[in-house]
């Protein structure tokens, strides 16, 4: 399986453009950014045959090395409440009934995203610690982190989560170690029902919405659908719901997850005001003392005249 | 499984019912969504509660536990009134054409013909088919005649001796627990099956099979189904038409299958239970067809091996029965345990255990050596005689009543997995000896520090504890056989550590220490172990695959066979399969049904293709499958009479002309020459050759047709027959610690038990990574009855039968409501089996220290002694 | 109520110089702790508002040093403002003398400052300043709490996160705005003064120009 290219599309925090020289293009000879080779993977995870057995939960702790935690029953089947700095990915278990009063119990695999528009990164002000990678994949890099968690606020999922310890945030990488190496990310391969996919964001679109047809015409959900959120660009994980028109019912799936307005503000027209008005008032007062120069006290005045 | 798991993908409508394949068996359950998700395939779901498999359910009943007959006779009955059942498959596969003896009684009062209360079992004589010829036609004359089965007036029945088991009903079908089965006993001559049985293909004569079971189920209406299970009748007659839909106006293309597990198994009636769904899937033709079947769910990666190899106390490796003290020499044995051909004269049928006597004595060799000859009668005489039942829950029942003074303890948790866990606790400690060979310290060899164990009392435990360091299943070789019956070899991932042992080393070298002590001091009878048959390169750990080939078995002198290729064999050759196998002593075979598993060219269970030339996920060159290596059972019934699939799509077997065999995508179950003009019935196991709706004379201790019995403890009399609620067969315990509760006691709540996806019965609780998914027990309880008692979520609450008490916190879930049973207002919980007294959480003292099985009654099914660990009585509080 | 006393001159040999003391010592010290801390909190807070002047946050620890420290320090900096509160709080009342004085700040601005009222211990555009860092530094703390630990905010509370990061940002821009003309005032503008700071007293000449009220009150004299 070829997994798209590594190269990096986006750095958080970095001044000036994005490092890195291209792919090397076979067919011609030339190294050019964004070459044929180039594609979105995309992480397809069907709601509606997923059984919550929380083998993906198992294998995300066992590839990326983290230990086993001591939880508490909490009236739920769920593992715990929510996601950990150690604990990636969490099957949410939700009892809801449908529109014909039958009972039904949402299982829904939480993890990073992987928005193709992410509001960590944007939001994050350490050079480096975020990194997009052309193919998709959204990574953190602990060496760069600030442990600002300004990606917490910028996320839309709720899904950075800071170590207390190490003073670093820390989320799903989508495995890109396991993807660089031509890998299907640890929870993929884990699946026994195979309600998780792995492959290129057209490919599982292609997948989704066949799936989502197949669903409506042979099932009673009607409102089935594709959780592929515009606001953020899309992501590059993606749900087929039962019900796409109440994502709030998987355990708080944002309806129309955004940057949220305030740090596009922040990020944007605040920063350049900022900077600008520090820039044009230095200057200013600088044109100040130009004209008018310092003060005068008044014996010297006297002294002098 | 009469399938496979991969086999399910084939399908076109599941009913899964008695079992939770996707928190159970969550990687096989990848076959059912993807049989969803490639031909839009239906799931039905009923249980108990709203559990996993339900979230994927495409129609959903909850049900009272217990209740599981009502709900399939009404589906039996729903099919018949609709005619949703292909007539060509049911009067020429099974005997609904067979006629029945006149004095064979159905239980409208909840008694079949011929009980004897003192005895509390059956006279099954009257349990028979009429002998004579073809009797189509004369139904009408019949029912002029008032010519009906008995009825209570008819049917006094003089209580003839007990009869001794016959036949194998499903034969090798089910592979469930319930295909271990029949009554050992002795009893000079048997009623035995008429050679040639009357039949009326028409299927109206009014005492042919198909009659009998359609006035037998006309009694499961909706409305009394409702009454009794507690699902909204039109929640049933949904789930009965989409279910049955796939047989529309008895068209056959379509293939619906029924998925089991111990959901069914574990009842007073289990047994029947299962019968019920078999006589579901015969009545629409889904027997044999890819996609169809019958299919048990096992519940440990090799359950089906431990049955196969005679896990249970009456059967023998391959079902062969267990001798019984009656068999004074192997003709004597052999002769009971051979079926003679019963049938309709124009039919033929293949009768395959007419071969008994070959596997028998094969497996004598294998066992016995060169001291198994023609003179010594096969050594038939080291084999122990079974005078009465020893099944599990009768083996601690023994030791509690003082009887049995040892118990070794390999391969699981006894305490645990009780009934009556507390019986059983008090029961290890009056044994002088304990030995018990695990990976860890467990609620057995721990028995002496269950709850309520004061410390003097300690000191007063006089029984003797020895733990083995056993291997865990990772640090073994050997074979696992799974639900679909594939043998299939697995190597050690790691070397066991320290001080660890395989348990071929641990049981070899107390064998031969045992087997040193009867060499010094002699001993009542020696031969038997003297004379076993020991031929391992290093007797004290013989290697598994050494096993494996003596359990395919080999010849043992030059053979020439002009029916099998290549004709001629030297001495010492890997059999290549059963058919090769000989009663004359020149072949041996541990167990004939793996006979084919290890043939000279090497291990097939070691086969890895993935191939799938056909599509229909039978997978020829993946390991093995017994038997033969098919894959689908008594696939001969996947063609019509001529021998033509049923669905051309779906192709398993058929028969081609221009060859004069039957030839096939899967390795044909039947007799390969056969035509279909002869009409030999697909079912090559039963005498009769076809499938049995009815079952004559008693392999089924408690009836030839399914009824619905209440539980041991159930919260409402049966409405069918309120005088006989519980089954008639079913005995209670009568020691002090054998306690049975009721409404008036108290007891008011329905409780069941089960297991987490997260969780593998009791061992799992030493394990960090499962103890962090579901780090303690529960109970889950419906969110009417925890608003009635004010119980929230996580409060800690106790859970009492007549027998103990069990603690955890609730989880309130709305996935389990009230039922309205009989009127009343029923609630039902349920609690994972999963904790005991010892593990991570256990030690740390986070949890309640009590199995659930303190809750559970001692009763047995019957037919299979499974426990009834489902559906018995409890009180809640909070604690 | 602080400073005032006049001070004999020091030096023997130096042309001797009437001093006033402006400042006492722990006027002083609160100030420069204020002041060293505020320059900690805003090269601190550049470097992480925008990576070109990211280099700031590696002058002053790295990354994951300022940002373990900023809230500390920002809780130092609240500290000694309000310390300066409790000092000055009847120096910073607003006066209608002050009133009048921004009335013509055009003039001030132009060095006029004959055509100035003569204004107390601080002039209005001082204790405005004090005033906006008083105030700003609440909502300082305020937004900056949630931002030290976002992942205590119950996830129903999310939303506010990002308001509270704009506010955070946009109010310390406002600070250093003020902080802007409060330096150049200092430094350049009014030559002196910063010796006063860090010394504690100004020429009796230079109170008088530039604080004639209260360089009367604390010597007594009119002129």
């Amino acid at each position: 399986m070829s997994n798209g290219t590594m190269e990096i599309k986006a750095i958080s925090g970095h001044r000036g453009g994005t490092p890195g020289g291209g792919v090397y293009d076979q067919s011609d000879g030339k190294t050019r950014s964004g070459t044929s080779r180039d594609y979105d993977v995309c992480k397809l995870v069907d709601t509606t045959t997923c059984i919550g057995c929380k083998a993906c939960e198992v294998a995300c702790l066992e590839w990326n090395g983290y230990d086993f935690r001591d939880t508490t029953f909490d009236n739920t089947y769920q593992t715990m409440p929510d996601t950990a700095w150690n604990f990636w990915n969490l099957i949410r278990f939700n009892e809801d009934t449908d529109a014909d009063g039958n009972l039904q119990w949402l299982m829904r695999k939480d993890q990073c995203m992987h928005c193709a528009d992410p509001g960590c990164l944007e939001a994050c002000p350490a050079d480096g610690a975020i990194v997009q990678y052309q193919n998709g994949i959204v990574d953190f890099n602990q060496e760069h982190c600030i442990g600002c968690q300004y990606c917490v606020t910028g996320c839309p999922f709720n899904i950075p989560k800071f170590n207390d310890q190490t003073k670093k945030v820390y989320k799903c990488t989508l495995c890109s170690d396991r993807v660089g190496a031509g890998l299907e990310p640890a929870c993929i391969k884990a699946c026994p029902t195979g309600c998780l996919h792995f492959g290129s964001k057209e490919d599982m679109l292609f997948e989704a919405n066949k799936r989502v047809g197949q669903i409506k015409a042979n099932t009673s959900y009607k409102d089935a659908g594709v959780y592929d959120p515009e606001g953020v660009g899309g992501t590059h994980v993606i749900y087929v719901l039962h019900d796409a028109t109440n994502p709030e019912r998987y355990g708080g799936l944002p309806r129309d997850p955004r940057i949220p307005f305030m740090v596009k503000m922040w990020k944007g027209p605040l920063k350049w005001l900022g900077g600008l008005g520090i820039t044009l008032g230095a200057f200013a007062m600088f044109m100040h003392y130009v004209r008018y120069g310092p003060k005068r006290v008044e014996g010297e005045e006297e002294k002098k005249a | 499984m009469t399938n496979g798991w991969v086999d399910i993908k084939n399908t076109d409508m599941m009913l899964i019912m008695g079992g939770n394949p996707a928190e159970n068996h969550p990687c096989g359950f990848k076959w059912v969504v993807e049989a969803k998700k490639v031909r839009n395939a239906k799931l039905v779901v009923v249980d108990p509660r709203f559990q996993r498999t339900a979230s994927q359910a495409d129609h959903f009943c909850q049900i009272r536990a217990g209740t599981d007959i009502a709900f399939l006779g009404g589906l039996i009955n729903y099919a018949i009134q609709n005619n949703r059942f292909n007539k060509e498959y049911v009067s020429n596969y099974t005997n609904a054409a067979l006629i029945v003896n006149k004095g064979f009684k159905l239980p409208e009062d909840g008694l079949f013909s011929g009980y004897n209360p003192a005895t509390m079992a059956y006279n099954v004589s009257s349990w028979n088919y009429e002998a004579g010829g073809n009797v189509t036609g004369t139904a009408a004359a019949a029912i002029a005649a008032g010519d009906g089965p008995a009825t209570a007036d008819t049917a006094a029945q003089v209580a003839a001796p007990q009869p001794a088991a016959m036949a194998t009903g499903m034969g090798h079908a089910a592979g469930g627990p319930a295909a271990a089965k029949a009554s050992p006993g002795a009893a000079p001559a048997p009623p035995s099956l008429p050679p040639d049985v009357s039949y009326d293909t028409s299927l109206e004569h009014p005492r042919c099979v198909f009659q009998l079971m359609k006035k037998q189920f006309s009694r499961y209406t909706p409305e009394r189904v409702e009454s009794i299970t507690g699902i909204p009748r039109e929640k049933c007659i949904k789930a009965w038409d989409m279910y049955t839909s796939i047989r529309k106006d008895g068209d056959m293309k379509k293939v619906g299958t029924i998925i089991y597990s111990v959901g069914w198994t574990q009842h007073s009636n289990g047994s029947q239970i299962i019968r019920t769904a078999a006589m579901i899937q015969l009545l629409l033709g889904n027997v044999g067809r890819a996609g169809g079947g019958v299919n048990a769910l096992r519940g440990h990666s090799n359950i089906q091996g431990a049955t196969d190899m005679a896990g249970v106390f009456d059967i023998l490796p391959g079902y062969l029965k267990m001798p019984v003290p009656a068999d004074t020499d192997f003709a004597t044995y052999a002769k009971r345990i051979t079926p003679t051909s019963a049938k309709p004269k124009e039919w033929d049928s293949f009768n395959y255990w007419s071969n008994t006597s070959k596997f028998a004595v094969s497996f004598l060799k294998a066992m016995y050596g060169d001291k198994a000859t023609k003179e010594t009668d096969w050594a038939f005489n080291y084999l122990p005689k079974i005078d009465r039942k020893y099944s599990w829950v009768e083996q601690w029942d023994n030791m509690y009543r003082g009887t049995v003074k040892g118990l070794m303890s390999f391969g699981m948790n006894g305490v645990a997995i009780g009934p009556n866990s507390h019986k059983n606790i008090n029961a290890l400690k009056k044994a002088d000896w304990l030995v018990v060979g695990d990976i860890y310290p467990e609620e057995t060899s721990d028995f002496w520090r269950s709850p309520g164990i004061s410390d003097d009392e300690k000191k007063q435990i006089k029984t003797e504890v020895y733990r083995l360091p056993c291997a865990g299943f990772a640090e073994k070789d050997g074979t696992f056989v799974n639900s679909a019956r594939w043998l299939q070899w697995k190597w050690a991932a790691v070397p066991p550590p320290g001080e660890a042992k395989l348990d071929q080393e641990i049981l070899a070298r107390i064998f031969l220490g045992v087997k040193a002590l009867y060499q010094k001091e002699g001993g009542k009878f020696p031969d038997a172990i003297l004379g076993l048959s020991w031929p391992y390169a290093n007797p004290n750990n013989p290697s598994l695959t050494e096993v494996a080939k003596e359990i395919n078995g080999k010849t043992l002198a030059d053979t020439h066979d002009d029916k099998q290729t290549p004709t001629d064999w030297k001495a010492g050759q890997q059999l290549p399969g059963f058919a090769w196998l000989r009663d004359d002593g020149s072949t041996s075979c541990g167990n004939w049904l793996y006979c084919g598993s290890w043939p000279d060219a090497g291990s097939n269970t070691q086969r890895r293709n993935p191939d799938d030339p056909s599509g229909l996920g039978i997978h020829p060159t993946w390991g093995w499958s017994w038997p033969a290596n098919r894959r689908v059972l008594y696939n001969r019934a996947s063609c019509n009479l001529e021998g033509k699939p049923w669905d051309p799509t779906r192709k398993q077997v058929w028969w081609n002309e221009a060859t004069g065999k039957w030839a096939g995508n899967d390795v044909p179950d039947f007799k390969v020459d056969s035509n279909p003009k002869d009409h030999m019935g697909p079912f090559i196991m039963n005498p009769e050759g076809v499938a049995r709706l009815f079952v004559p004379l008693g392999p089924m201790a408690d009836g030839p047709f399914p009824e619905h019995y209440e539980p041991i403890e159930s919260p409402v009399v049966n409405e069918l027959h309120p005088k006989q609620s519980n089954s008639p067969v079913v005995k209670k315990y009568k020691t002090d610690m054998d306690k049975y509760g009721t409404v008036a006691d108290g007891y008011d709540i329905v409780c069941t038990t089960y297991r987490l996806t997260e969780h593998y019965h009791y061992w799992t609780k030493n394990n960090p990574m499962n103890v962090q998914l579901v780090p303690e027990p529960f109970v889950e309880i419906g969110e009417d009855l925890a608003n009635e008692r004010s119980i929230k979520g996580g409060e800690k609450v106790k859970v009492t039968s007549a027998r103990g008490t069990y603690i955890a916190k609730a989880l309130v879930t709305t996935r389990i409501k009230s039922m309205q049973i009989a009127g009343k207002k029923i609630y039902q919980i349920g609690i994972p089996i999963h904790w005991g007294y010892r593990g991570i959480q256990e030690d740390k003292g986070v949890t309640g220290l009590t199995p659930a099985n303190l809750l559970s009654p001692t009763v047995i099914d019957p037919n299979a002694y499974t426990p009834e660990f489902k559906g018995f009585l409890v009180k809640l509080e909070k604690a | 109520m602080s400073g005032g006393a006049i001070v004999q001159p020091q030096s023997k040999t130096a042309v001797a110089e009437e001093r006033v003391v402006r400042y006492t010592f722990q006027e002083r010290v609160i100030h420069w702790i204020n002041g060293i801390s505020y320059g900690y909190l805003l090269f601190t807070g550049l470097a992480i508002f925008t990576p070109y002047l990211a280099w700031m946050g590696t002058v002053m620890g790295g990354g994951g040093t300022i940002r373990y420290w900023h809230p500390w320090i920002g809780l130092v900096y609240m500290a000694t403002i309000i310390q300066m509160q409790r000092m000055w709080r009847s120096d910073m009342v607003t006066t209608d003398a002050d009133r009048q004085w921004s009335k013509n700040i055009e003039h001030y601005v132009k060095n006029e400052d004959d055509q100035m009222p003569p204004v107390g211990r601080f002039n209005h555009g001082q204790k405005q300043f004090f005033w906006v860092m008083f105030y700003c530094v609440f909502i300082l703390l305020v937004t900056g709490i949630v931002m030290w630990i976002p992942e205590r905010i119950p996830r129903s509370f999310h939303w506010v996160l990002p308001i509270m990061v704009f506010i955070h940002s946009a109010v310390a821009l406002v600070t250093i705005a003020a902080f802007m003309i409060h330096v150049y005032m200092s430094i350049w503008v009014t030559p002196g003064s910063m010796k006063g700071m860090v010394e504690g007293t100004v020429s009796s000449a230079w109170a008088k120009t530039h604080h004639r009220l209260w360089w009367q009150r604390i010597t007594g004299r009119k002129n």
